[in-house]
């Protein structure tokens, strides 16, 4: 059986009060996997401690079935990170960021170069590729952070809040990146407020509150879960999330 | 409420200027407790030197007047300095001008509060350096000690009135750009005229150093003592008309600034936030960029960082000129040290400030720590190879004075090469293990972060230096 892109068990972390408490999660291999929540749930905490940025309190994160906490070096190797404020240098060009990335994972730099070249065609920043990312639009900058994200082709990619103040043909690209990672296979795993981008994109979608995952499934799962068939992931989301 | 005190006004943007700055000192950790024990023992003296002096009279000698008169050119340097880099802070960084230019407010009275508020920040900056002293007196006995006050207040407006005059003057000829580099190395500059006036008076040989020269020329002309340079020694001394004269004359020149350059101000702050990067020509092989090695990929990444920071990499030379003083004492060939030794140990003071800087740059400064952190690489090997880069960035600059003693004194010369090694290395490894997180902006004041390592790096620095002279001095 194949192991699953991420599985979490008995998570916890607290900054003064409990801000994860006991949480299991599993994301299979291939999808793209939406985790959804109020402000405040707990989201980004828990994708930072499958990372490794956030050392839990207690249990365990498994990535492709090697402990994170473990064998950080070779989990990492497989995973990709993208914050919602993009880890950018301001003085460097998007084609030396991308060299510098490449560098820290250690790749070929035959390979890393074609790859930074595809990379940097796919995305519509070939011709800003020797421009300092300082002037840069907040959604340039999302897209080559996207592109360091995937110039060492992560077997699970991870992102926070990737949507957030993009324009519309931004998103679309955005978007249209992450479907393309899931269709090579690759796992992807998004937190979002935008419901409707969680809805028409995500395999399976995890709702979560006050450090807890409350439901997940694919969106007729929650939505039989919740007594709301025929509605809306929104009106899902806020039967679920009613009590927390 | 109405007027200038409502909210909107002028008052009320001042109160919100102040409220901002005194937020942002030090508010944890040992700088801020160290910070208040010195303010305790501070205060402390000052009371008892009042109760000292409270029946004797001081009396007013040319010499004090001079010594005023330095005190004050010596102040104004570093408050504009402080200004101009104030003025670029409030220009180009603070995001809250965004707001006040949208908000219905006249612009002059922004330009305004703001410029209150820098000329507050330096005038509190000095007051808590020169009241503690000075108003105990003041209050037991010697009442005209209270014109010192004032006419720090005077000097406050007029530093910070040059220092905005200056930055707006740059960004209207030079472009936002240019502006915010040439700002702040012309701030850099301003900020250490003084010390480097006196570097350059130092004549080797004579004993005295080239600020005492200067003074005793000036107290022998008759500066600071009569006409008009002794106002600020007669402010000091509370002569109710040099008061009136320099405090109005800055009230002047503050207000005068608010009232023309209102518009400058205004197309400062619209060139600064509207800039975008300049647009190279592209055609380079994009393989040449890609190389092997985690150390290849940081020393490329942190050298072009340097590189593309012109004001930056100032701020580095500037640390160097700063030594000059214990390097000229050490290698002074009329006194009584041998050059040979006091070159080398200039050599490792040399090589572990340019090691600290640069590996405080490239360890604590790091812009992109969870990049760092989620890459599949371990701590140790990520510090390895930025403490690498450090010391492959200063080896240039410190690989001279070696090079120099080796054309008299070849085993001198390599003793002194390995102690610059083993001296410039453990000041990366202080700050590779010492060292906060912090931002490029603050490379003037990273010391204040972490005092110890600071301490560390001194007594590294002397006892590698006193060993390098000590192999020259024996083996050669």
């Amino acid at each position: 059986m194949t192991e699953p892109a991420l599985r979490i068990r008995g998570l916890s972390k607290s900054f003064g009060k409990p801000v994860i408490v006991n949480l299991d999660l599993e994301v299979a291999a291939g999808q793209l996997y939406a985790l959804l929540g109020p402000n405040g749930a707990g989201k980004t905490t828990t994708l930072k401690m499958a990372t490794g940025l956030v050392k839990p309190d207690a249990g365990t994160v498994h990535i492709f079935g090697i402990d994170a906490q473990r064998r950080p070096i070779e989990a990492k190797a497989i995973t990709a990170w993208l914050p919602d404020e993009p880890m950018l240098y301001d003085k460097l060009t998007p084609s030396e960021y991308l060299a510098f990335v490449a560098g820290l994972w250690r790749m070929d730099p035959r390979v890393a170069a074609a790859e930074a070249e595809r990379l940097l065609h796919w995305l519509e920043l070939w011709d800003e590729r020797d421009t300092r990312c300082e002037g840069f639009s907040r959604g340039m900058m999302q897209k080559v952070a996207l592109a360091g994200a995937l110039i060492h082709d992560p077997q699970l990619l991870i992102l926070d809040e990737p949507l957030t103040g993009l324009d519309a043909g931004m998103a679309r690209a955005v978007k249209d990146a992450l479907r393309a990672q899931v269709d090579r296979g690759k796992t992807v795993i998004v937190t979002t407020h935008i419901l409707e981008v969680a809805e028409r994109m995500a395999d399976r979608i995890g709702i979560i509150a006050g450090g807890k995952l409350l439901a997940g499934g694919t969106l007729e799962e929650l939505r039989a879960r919740a007594g709301t068939e025929g509605l809306t992931l929104e009106d899902t989301f806020i039967r679920l999330t009613s009590g927390q | 409420m109405s007027g200038i005190a409502a909210p909107g006004g002028f008052l009320w943007l001042v109160k919100h200027e102040l409220r901002l700055a005194w937020r942002n000192r030090p508010r944890k950790g040992a700088a801020r407790w160290l910070g208040y024990g010195f303010a305790i023992v501070y205060v402390g003296f000052g009371c008892f030197l009042a109760w000292m002096l409270r029946d004797e009279p001081i009396p007013v000698t040319p010499t004090m007047m001079t010594g005023v008169l330095a005190g004050c050119i010596a102040a104004t340097s570093f408050m504009v300095a402080q200004a101009m880099i104030g003025s670029q802070r409030t220009l180009y960084e603070s995001g809250d001008l965004a707001l006040l230019f949208t908000a219905p407010i006249e612009p002059r009275v922004v330009m305004q509060a703001k410029l209150l508020g820098i000329a507050a920040t330096i005038a509190l900056t000095y007051g808590l350096l020169l009241l503690p002293v000075v108003l105990p007196v003041a209050v037991l006995g010697h009442p005209r000690l209270f014109g010192a006050a004032l006419l720090l207040a005077a000097l406050a407006l007029t530093a910070a009135s040059i220092g905005i005059i200056v930055t707006l003057a740059l960004a209207t000829f030079i472009g936002a750009r240019a502006a915010r580099t040439v700002g702040q190395i012309l701030a850099a500059l301003c900020g250490g005229a003084v010390f480097l006036i006196s570097q350059l008076l130092n004549h080797p040989g004579t004993g005295r150093s080239g600020i005492a020269s200067l003074f005793e020329r000036l107290r022998a002309d008759g500066f600071g003592s009569s006409g008009v340079s002794a106002l600020p020694g007669r402010a000091a001394f509370g002569d109710p008309l040099a008061i009136v004269i320099l405090l109005g004359l800055g009230v002047l020149l503050f207000a005068g600034t608010g009232a023309l350059l209102q518009r400058m101000f205004l197309s400062g702050y619209q060139d600064g936030a509207g800039r975008v990067s300049r647009r190279r020509p592209s055609g380079r092989a994009m393989a040449r960029l890609f190389h092997a090695g985690l150390f290849r990929a940081v020393f490329a990444k942190e050298w072009r960082l340097l590189a593309r920071d012109p004001a930056l990499a100032f701020q580095i030379v500037l640390r160097l000129i700063y030594l000059a003083p214990i390097v000229l004492v050490a290698v002074r060939n009329g006194g009584k040290l041998p050059i040979l030794p006091g070159m080398a140990f200039a050599s490792v003071l040399i090589a572990s400030q340019l090691v600290g800087s640069f590996a405080w740059l490239a360890v604590s400064a790091e812009d992109a720590p969870d990049l760092i952190a989620v890459a599949p690489v371990r701590k140790s090997e990520i510090g390895f190879a930025k403490l690498l880069a450090a010391f492959a960035m200063a080896a240039p600059f410190a690989i001279v004075l070696p090079i120099v003693i080796a054309t008299r004194a070849p085993l001198g010369a390599l003793a002194t090469l390995v102690c610059t090694a083993i001296g410039g290395g453990l000041a990366g490894l202080v700050e590779l293990k010492l060292g906060k997180p912090a931002s490029r902006k603050t490379f003037a004041r990273r010391r204040s972060g972490s005092v110890i390592a600071g301490i560390i790096v001194i007594v590294i620095s002397l006892v590698f230096g006193f060993f390098a002279a000590a192999g020259v001095f024996f083996l050669d």
